[in-house]
């Protein structure tokens, strides 16, 4: 049973990165969208990619190119069609906002 | 935030004896530019005041540092990019922009701003030149 996560804001102001992440096994997904994007440099990410490799993290391209956010493996850039064909893919959606 | 140390509490208070509330006006941004209207608030509460001849300083810290990152494309998700009006700053005469040193560490980012002339503060120099001013409004 997998969910897909996905996640709004920035872990530097809000806490709804920490709180995805103490749920999140390793058969799920995490997408970045919007000033989530600012996660891929927050050390939750870094420890997280560290101590559990399995689970996948996506990052909404245009929303990181529009903040000037580099993205480096192994987080996986997608667009807006793949968000939709993973909520078909996975058995929850849940959108920490 | 992080709280000050007692050190730097201390400092911010001797300096509120000793230097006169000159400036008029303080704008901290704390918030990163898309995903609400803080950021676009501040800068028209910041051209206005300055239209008056009213001095007008700006801070940033915490998500606020977003702001001032380089090569920054709004137009990719569909917004109105207001930070490009940050380069009329100068012609507005608003020359003291501040930012924390602090909050560009924890998030990583290369001192590479779009808008000349700011000023990478410590925390504790940070609290010094927001007690110089009279108002202090947060966006």
């Amino acid at each position: 049973m997998t969910t897909l996560h996905i996640v709004r804001k920035s872990a530097f102001s809000s806490n709804d990165l920490a709180q995805c992440l103490a749920l999140a096994t390793k058969a799920d997904t995490i997408v970045l969208l919007d000033d989530a994007c600012y996660n891929v440099n927050h050390p939750l990410i870094a420890k997280t990619l560290n101590e559990q490799p399995e689970l996948a993290i996506n990052i909404m391209q245009t929303h990181a190119q529009a903040r000037a956010v580099n993205i480096m493996n192994p987080i996986k850039a997608i667009v807006m069609e793949d968000l939709i064909k993973l909520t078909f893919t996975h058995k929850q959606v849940i959108t920490w906002q | 935030m992080s709280a000050f140390t007692q050190q730097e509490t201390s400092a911010v208070a001797e300096s509120t004896e000793t230097i006169n509330t000159t400036k008029a006006l303080a704008l901290i941004n704390s918030q990163a530019p898309f995903a609400c209207s803080d950021g676009k608030d501040s800068l028209d509460i910041a051209l206005i005041f300055a239209s008056f001849e009213q001095g007008v300083s700006l801070f940033f810290q915490g998500d606020g540092v977003y702001q001032l990152i380089d090569k920054q494309n709004g137009s990719l998700i569909s917004v109105k990019d207001y930070l490009k009006t940050f380069a009329a700053f100068e012609f507005y005469d608003i020359e003291d922009i501040y930012i924390c040193q602090q909050s560009l560490a924890e998030r990583k980012l290369a001192s590479s701003f779009h808008i000349d002339n700011v000023q990478i503060l410590t925390v504790k120099d940070f609290a010094v030149q927001l007690v110089q001013h009279k108002h202090i409004l947060r966006f």
